[in-house]
């Protein structure tokens, strides 16, 4: 056996699980009985010949391979930037392909219906709002309802162009949707970057499964671009990532996307416009862009139109594209969509835009403007989870369960103060999965976000980012807030599964899986 | 290509050949003064300072010349944007903005020395084992080098890079010529060796010039060999090389008119002639010539401020454009 092999040592099926705890929880792997649930057990079946302390050093090459690759994301500390990387659990949250199936056409039916309410917002007739499906006052007080947006034409009206769902499962394990991120999702540089990062660290695990690739996010996003180039553009439009630069947190994947699609990372000031038009800077002079796939705040895009002091942006970038000349990605204004409050009203309109019921239902939300609503949650403030609209990353988030009575009371206050600009939700025990904690197995909580493309048509990235609270007993997933990730597996579909040892010299002794039962 | 990423890859390739340049002085004068007075060893720590142009930076510090401050000054002073580590440290963040043109292995390399080079103590390194660390930062950046050349496609990016590099690495042999020439005397053997020693060049000298140290010989071979890489006429060959592909149809660029004829000048040089003048004086202009072409190169191909002038006029919605 190789020196960097598994551990010689007889293990033990159980040792890797040996007390592993669901905790009450809706667990990932076992369910409520403390069997394996089936998708898992090829999986732990090629674990077993592994013990903690192999996963703990594989861990360790993961992390300086991602260190020396610069898979980082920055954190400001007192000025000075640390770069980090992005902590990923070993154990890849495996997801079967009939639960895929209703998440994808979940997310396909939500997606659209969100495109079409933007489209319809902006360039449309508001029929949404005339008919009473969502008041006027609260699409209007939307800290991301853009009025610069009205009249700019999206091509095939692919507004969220890139959309990052956020997915969590309840303790019956349902799939519930917790937010939209429709403006600048990021963190499908991590999905790719872990999938490869997995098939270098731990390759035996993905034998006798057949897991569904994501590496084709550059083709397919560059695809979705390129569609929705303005018509006079021609068949090789000119595709362009927007980055606010080298200082952003969120860099390197900005690098990441530039170069898997094989188009030029731009920052503000390579860009011009002129008579309309935006060009680059080359070293051959300018050069025409049709496409940009902006990473950076509405509010930065052009300080002609918006934050006049900013110098990320490109002065006349908006003019250009309200004269049809340019398509930016995703477009203006989508943060009205993913504002919280607004969020409660997306099931119903899939129900006025698509005359369907919704798929994935809503976390039960409670909107604080209204006086009843506002009065039962202000009653059971210690139950509940209290969101700021307009915020992303988990900040201002108030978990009533764990906060001090000072924190409630300020939570309080600040809901009676502006009630628009919070919503109160029932506390989801978000579901677990065991991930390695030091040297042992523990049940952390989980969500997903599954990335979703539209360019015509919509796809949905067979994956996504699984996210792990890091911290025992934390709800918040957030990689500003200690949050880790996990390589995230979707089988394909009616795969017959054969479990054989893949060679001789290791002796895998784990057949005992019924193959019926998978299939 | 992009302006701005042509710019960081020409500066990744500077930063890069300036750090192994340093690591080069450094070790041979280090090495080579074991055995000397203490005269002698300030003067050529004084030397090093020059050859790297930070003598007057080095003595408004107010600090005495001995090996211990000018080797710290030259491999990790943070306020000496000059030294290895910040040589390095910029050649990543150029690299950075510029990672979607390099291939994996490269941004890899380049990262991969950066955090090893931060990682160690340097202060202790010097103390104990300063050939090591100068031969690290000599293997890391031919390293770097050979994985560019390996997996760079010849393209735009690929000629800024070698462009950068071997201006840098011209200058660099310029200045250590000018420094050292005035050691003309034919006793002064153990500083010529040094010198050749320190541009990796004492093998292939040798194999041209036998053994003999006739400072004739080492300046021609420093200066106007026409097959040692590390030679000012070689790296400018190469420079002139990289700067005929980037002009478009064989357009004679500013850049490229003043490096033709600043390295004609060399090409055709003959060295009695330049000792029996001023060699300083000559060494002088061939410095300030690869200054007037790296500002022309920036002119030519970074800032494209025409366009960027024109734009300025007229950035409101609805004003039309000047023709």
């Amino acid at each position: 056996m190789p020196p960097d092999g598994p551990s010689a040592t007889e293990a033990d099926p159980s040792s890797l699980f040996a007390n592993y705890d669901r905790g009450g929880f809706f667990d990932e792997v076992f369910d409520a009985d403390d069997q394996v649930r089936p998708h898992y057990a090829a999986l732990l079946a090629g674990l077993d010949r592994f013990t903690p302390e192999d996963l703990v050093r594989r861990a360790r090459i993961r992390d300086a391979a991602f260190r020396s690759q610069g898979i980082t994301f920055t954190v400001y500390d007192e000025g000075e930037g640390i770069e980090r990387t992005f902590p990923m659990d070993l154990l890849p949250r495996i997801v079967p392909a009939d639960e895929w199936q209703h998440i994808e056409d979940g997310l396909v039916q939500r997606v659209t219906a969100l495109n079409s309410f933007l489209d319809d917002l902006y360039v449309g007739e508001r029929a949404a709002i005339h008919d009473g499906i969502i008041p006027t006052w609260l699409v209007e007080t939307s800290d991301g309802f853009n009025r610069e947006a009205f009249g700019i034409p999206v091509p095939l009206g692919a507004r969220c162009l890139v959309a990052g769902v956020d997915l969590v499962r309840d303790g019956e394990g349902t799939y519930r949707v917790l937010e939209d991120n429709l403006r600048n999702p990021s963190g499908v540089s991590y999905v790719i970057e872990n999938r490869v990062a997995m098939t270098r660290v731990l390759p035996t695990v993905f034998a006798n499964q057949q897991i569904r690739s994501v590496d084709h996010y550059g083709r397919s996003l560059l695809n979705a671009l390129n569609r929705v180039a303005p018509p006079a553009s021609g068949d090789q439009p000119t595709v362009v990532v927007l980055t606010p630069g080298v200082f952003n947190s969120a860099y390197f994947e900005h690098v990441f996307l530039a170069s898997q699609m094989g188009v030029e990372l731009v920052e503000g000031r390579d860009l011009v416009v002129d008579d309309h038009v935006v060009s680059m800077r080359t070293t051959q002079g300018l050069k025409r862009v049709d496409v940009i796939y902006r990473r950076i705040d509405d509010a930065f895009l052009d300080p002609v139109v918006f934050r006049s002091d900013s110098t990320l942006g490109v002065p006349g970038l908006m003019a250009a594209a309200r004269a049809g000349n340019v398509t930016i990605a995703n477009a203006v204004g989508n943060g009205v969509a993913d504002d919280k409050a607004v969020y409660a009203y997306v099931p119903e309109l899939i129900r006025y835009y698509l005359g369907e019921e919704p798929i994935l239902p809503n976390v039960e939300t409670y909107l604080l403007w209204d006086e009843d609503q506002r009065a039962e949650v202000l009653d059971r403030l210690d139950e509940l989870v209290v969101k700021p609209v307009a915020e992303a990353g988990g900040y201002g988030i108030v978990i009533g369960p764990a906060a001090s009575d000072a924190e409630l009371e300020e939570c309080r206050a600040n809901i009676e103060a502006d009630p628009r600009n919070y919503i109160a939700q029932e506390v989801v025990s978000l579901s677990r999965h065991p991930s390695l904690v030091e040297d042992h197995l523990e049940g952390r909580h989980i969500d997903l976000r599954p990335f979703v493309l539209s360019g015509g048509d919509i796809e949905v990235i067979p994956g996504g980012l699984t996210r792990v609270a890091m911290r025992r007993g934390s709800l918040v997933v957030n990689s500003s807030q200690g949050g880790g990730s996990k390589d995230t597996w979707v089988l394909a579909k009616g795969v017959e599964l054969v479990v054989e040892a893949e060679d001789e010299s290791t002796e895998v002794e784990s057949s005992a899986i019924d193959v019926e039962e998978l299939s | 290509m992009l302006a701005r990423d042509a710019e960081s890859l020409f500066w990744t390739g500077r930063y890069l050949e300036r750090a192994e340049d340093t690591a080069r002085l450094l070790d041979v004068t280090y090495h080579g003064l074991l055995e000397t007075s203490p005269a002698e060893e300030a003067q050529a720590w004084s030397d090093v300072l020059a050859a790297v142009r930070l003598g007057q930076v080095f003595a408004d510090g107010r600090r005495p010349i001995t090996a211990a401050t000018v080797s710290e000054y030259l491999v990790f002073d943070p306020k000496n944007a000059g030294s290895i580590l910040s040589a390095v440290e910029q050649a990543r963040e150029n690299a950075r903005t510029v990672r979607e043109q390099l291939s994996t292995e490269l941004w890899e390399s380049l990262n991969s020395f950066c955090l090893e080079l931060r990682g160690r103590n340097l202060r202790a390194d010097l103390e104990y084992q300063p050939h090591e660390l100068y031969g690290m930062v000599r293997r890391q950046c031919q390293t770097v080098a050979g994985v560019a050349a390996e997996t760079m496609a010849r393209d735009e990016g690929w000629r800024f890079f070698v462009l950068g590099w071997n201006l840098e690495r011209a200058e660099m042999s310029c200045r250590l010529l000018s420094v050292r020439y005035r050691q003309l005397s034919p006793s002064a053997f153990h500083q010529w060796m040094n010198t050749l020693r320190s541009a990796s060049g004492l093998e292939a000298y040798r194999r041209s010039y036998r053994a003999s140290m006739d400072p004739a010989d080492v300046v021609e071979f420093l200066l106007l060999s026409r097959t040692f890489p590390r030679s000012v006429l070689f790296s400018l060959r190469t420079a002139e090389n990289a700067l005929g592909h980037l002009a478009l149809d064989g357009e004679l660029t500013r850049p490229l008119r003043q490096l033709g004829r600043l390295r004609s000048g060399l090409e055709f040089a003959d060295v009695r002639e330049l000792l029996q003048g001023d060699l300083g004086e000559e060494l002088h202009l061939v410095e300030e010539g690869i200054r007037q072409v790296a500002a022309s190169v920036a002119t030519q191909y970074f800032s494209n401020s025409r366009e960027f002038d024109l734009h300025s006029l007229h950035l409101m919605p609805g004003e039309g454009g000047i023709r």
